[in-house]
């Protein structure tokens, strides 16, 4: 399994970069992550605002929320997720809250 | 920034003047003879097309081959099929022949209209694919290599369409042609528990069965299947890598007959179960060959003329289909999915096999 070196860390990662020891997640990790995912610069309160709600929902039912969800529950819409993560919110956002990597027919 | 969503060229840039005179004015047209087409448009102008077969996963080096071809023979125009084969657009008749003499010595099977077999619909297999139970690539070409003569023919009493998907995931055209070629499983997915907590998402894994024979422990992070309720659809390998179900002894191939989309004569149908089994065989797949030409062979002797497979079926009826191509009839046709009851006979008609 790939390993990467984040601010000074060493985490397990898939060959798409996705954590693979989910309780291993920190903030460090995400912001030191964001700039393979084209975030430039340090992580903004709105980005935080996702993450969190990634994690929370993540840690609430098991699975990450379907897109709809993410934009109603964070008066955002599509537009805004993709300027906060460029990658996308499965592939970006997901990644760098630390989740599981998005399944299926991708 | 790149530009972003300016979607595909617009097609009308790439038609050649022919087309683009007569679009929307083609009076009608003929099958010349195997492989060749002839429109004719309200103009007057012909427009001669020129079909070949392609292995659909092709190089750079084949593409550019059949620029070259389309270069010498039709100004640089061509199209595919949505069976993959190639077509040579032409509006010189003249040059018809050479090209096909060009093709057929660069060794292009020319054919695929009419009562043909024409290409086989497949996907991606051992080649691209984390889902298959079988290949696709690999049977298609032992298959094609064996009905090449259906392919360069117009002898059937309908064109028989033949696809294959490696998995039931059905990408393409299996469920819907009069011949298909599906990859299943036999054994029930291995469960690797200590990976589900960080690369499975639980409730869609649980979600993810269709029979319920899945269950999830959230707390403890587990999943555990109930190898009675199983059916290894592979649907939860799908959603949850930690359950992988292939399987190289007991993986194969299942064959299906009878499916058609178009609404010629009658409506289109659902191909149903032929063959619950057969073994992959690499790299010729011996039994699956075989079976498929014998289904061939039974309905190009007994269906009447515009007849598809499934009509020549449901006139004979099924009984009849499995006495005349020998192919056993056993509990694994028999539907017990939700709609099953349907599938069933109610009446007494029916013929003593």
């Amino acid at each position: 399994m790939p390993q990467i070196e984040l601010a000074g860390k060493i985490y397990e990662v898939d060959e798409d970069g996705f954590l693979q020891e989910l309780d291993k997640w920190n903030e460090e990790f995400a912001q030191a992550y964001a700039k393979t995912e084209d975030i430039e610069g340090p992580l903004t309160e709105e980005h935080w605002k996702i993450i969190n709600y990634l994690r929370d929902y993540f840690k609430q039912f098991g699975i990450a929320p379907m897109v709809r969800k993410v934009c109603k529950d964070n008066g955002v819409d599509m537009k805004k997720l993709y300027e906060l993560f460029p990658t996308g919110p499965a592939k970006g956002g997901c990644k760098l809250a630390g989740l599981s990597k998005p399944t299926g027919c991708v | 920034m790149a530009k972003t969503d300016i979607g595909p060229p617009d097609y009308k840039t790439m038609l050649p003047p022919v087309i683009s005179r007569n679009y929307g004015k083609w009076l009608y047209h003929e099958i010349l003879k195997p492989g060749v087409l002839m429109h004719i448009a309200e103009s007057g102008e012909a427009l001669y097309t020129v079909r070949a077969g392609s292995p659909r996963l092709i190089s750079t080096d084949h593409i550019r081959e059949i620029c070259d071809l389309a270069e010498k023979y039709c100004d640089g125009y061509l199209r595919f099929t949505s069976r993959h084969n190639i077509e040579f657009l032409l509006d010189d008749k003249n040059k018809v022949d050479p090209l096909i003499a060009e093709l057929t010595s660069l060794n292009y099977p020319v054919g695929g209209t009419g009562h043909a077999i024409s290409n086989i619909v497949h996907t991606q297999g051992w080649v691209h694919c984390h889902t298959p139970a079988t290949d696709a690539s690999g049977p298609v070409k032992a298959l094609m290599d064996e009905i090449y003569d259906y392919f360069v023919t117009m002898k059937l009493p309908n064109h028989v369409r033949i696809a294959l998907a490696c998995c039931l995931n059905m990408c393409g055209a299996v469920h819907c042609s009069d011949i298909a070629i599906l990859g299943i499983h036999r054994t029930v997915p291995k469960t690797d528990n200590t990976r589900v907590p960080n690369v499975c998402e639980i409730p869609s894994t649980v979600a993810s069965c269709p029979t319920g024979a899945i269950r999830g422990d959230m707390k403890a992070k587990t999943v555990t299947v109930n190898d009675e309720k199983c059916m290894y659809c592979g649907n939860c390998y799908t959603v949850c890598p930690a359950m992988p179900i292939a399987d190289p002894d007991n993986d194969g191939i299942s064959i299906w007959v009878g499916g058609k989309v178009s609404n010629a004569r009658s409506a289109p149908k659902f191909s149903k179960l032929a063959i619950p089994f057969l073994p992959n065989n690499p790299p010729r797949w011996p039994e699956v060959v075989e079976a498929v030409k014998n289904i061939i062979e039974v309905y190009a002797s007994h269906a009447r003329k515009h007849e598809r497979v499934g009509e020549w079926i449901e006139r004979v009826g099924w009984e009849r289909f499995f006495t005349l191509t020998g192919i056993p009839f056993t509990d694994k046709h028999i539907d017990d999915y939700d709609m099953a009851t349907e599938t069933f006979r109610t009446s007494t008609q029916f013929k003593w096999g």
